[in-house]
């Protein structure tokens, strides 16, 4: 992680040029998404399962993109009579914050594109962390709570609870905040008191 | 001499060298640290209070209700002829609820814990909090309608309207008020106290 240059100071207006910069990437940027989503969405699906089996023994998941935007969960060793899958789960929108990540990251006034692009490359290399271990908890998710006398059998309360609050902790805030905060943990001295001097 | 000091640093222990590492990190990202670490703490225990029966029950859905009234208002106004029921709007051809996700309470806390964790006054943060939350609701206003009338006029693009570009739209704007906010607000640092040294001026 590089610290944006604090001794180049920027002009006074500084946030609203930020704001403008961010409004004019955020099209660029989902254009991008768009195009780049059904390989991403590829990928995170084998990570996942390779992730969700690394805790299972023997490896019984199996997650299948299913459409553009979706992902099925199957078990080899359960199935739903006349369902052909357990759940799914709308793998696009485990990542569509990324947008606004991108946009943040592209639109700091007074840095460098190059130090711009690195620090975009260390976000979106996070980012791509924290959607495998959110699909992670989801699948888990599913499996404590969606599955009937399957989630009971296998899932203590405990469990249950700890697997809810997780999955929703990393569905809403976390993936809402995601671009904030990872902008913050690159950029917040230029916004912090003197750090534009 | 130089040979003297690297020999001398070399043969320190090496847990001191690392807590001096862990040290000089410290002072190097102490800003970056505490704003993060605030906003991550005020961010997990402000969604997991609001995910809280007691508080859901209590507070969440009768703010949910108050906000799907002043929508479907908004809606009559401009001849939607909606009926309401509850967090519910719908009139003939198509109907709503609004759920945790779609109330802008969670860019209310986004928003809230970035000014909490921020180095400025209090009187700043009770500004920033109130004027906020109020421009953050506003928004969010425009998207319940404006998916309302999405859903009405383009149901084709009601699904990607909901889950993608108005979640989006709201929590920049939180992000974007929070950047305007403490760009005027910053309350600069207290001068550290410099050591003294041996032989200045």
């Amino acid at each position: 992680m590089k610290r944006p240059p604090s001794a180049n100071a920027p002009a006074p207006d500084w946030a609203r040029r930020f704001a403008v910069g961010v409004l004019l990437w955020l099209l660029p940027a989902a254009i991008v998404w768009m195009v780049v989503t059904p390989f991403y969405n590829r990928f995170l699906t084998t990570s996942a399962e390779n992730l969700v089996r690394l805790t299972e023994s023997p490896g019984v998941t199996r997650l299948t993109v299913h459409d553009r935007h979706h992902l099925v969960i199957q078990r080899s060793d359960y199935a739903i009579p006349d369902k052909p899958w357990l759940g799914s789960i709308r793998t696009s929108d485990t990542h569509f914050p990324t947008i606004m990540l991108a946009a943040f990251f592209l639109a700091v006034p007074g840095v460098s594109w190059r130090r711009r692009l690195e620090n975009l490359g260390w976000a979106l290399l996070i980012a791509a962390f924290f959607h495998i271990v959110s699909l992670f908890f989801r699948v888990n998710f599913v499996y404590a709570t969606q599955l009937g006398a399957f989630s009971r059998e296998n899932y203590g309360s405990l469990a249950i609870n700890l697997w809810g609050i997780s999955s929703h902790l990393l569905e809403l805030p976390f993936k809402f905040a995601m671009p904030f905060l990872l902008w913050a943990a690159f950029y917040i001295r230029l916004v912090l008191p003197g750090g534009r001097r | 001499m130089a040979a003297k000091k690297s020999s001398t640093k070399n043969s320190k222990p090496e847990s001191t060298e690392r807590s001096g590492d862990a040290v000089s990190l410290w002072r190097a990202y102490r800003q970056e640290i505490r704003f993060l670490t605030v906003f991550i703490l005020i961010l997990g225990g402000g969604f997991m209070a609001i995910s809280l029966n007691p508080v859901n029950d209590h507070v969440i859905e009768p703010f949910t209700a108050g906000i799907a009234r002043v929508s479907g208002w908004t809606l009559d106004l401009i001849g939607q002829d909606v009926t309401m029921q509850g967090t519910a709007i719908h009139n003939q051809r198509f109907g709503v609820n609004i759920r945790n996700g779609c109330n802008g309470v969670e860019t209310m806390i986004i928003f809230a814990a970035a000014v909490l964790a921020f180095p400025a006054g209090w009187r700043q943060r009770l500004l920033g909090l109130i004027l906020g939350s109020i421009a953050i609701q506003l928004v969010n206003l425009v998207r319940v309608v404006a998916l309302f009338l999405t859903g009405v006029y383009f149901r084709d693009l009601f699904d990607a309207s909901h889950t993608t570009i108005w979640q989006t739209v709201v929590i920049l704007c939180g992000v974007l008020l929070w950047i305007f906010w403490a760009n005027r607000f910053a309350v600069p640092p207290a001068a550290d106290p410099q050591p003294q040294t041996a032989g200045g001026e």
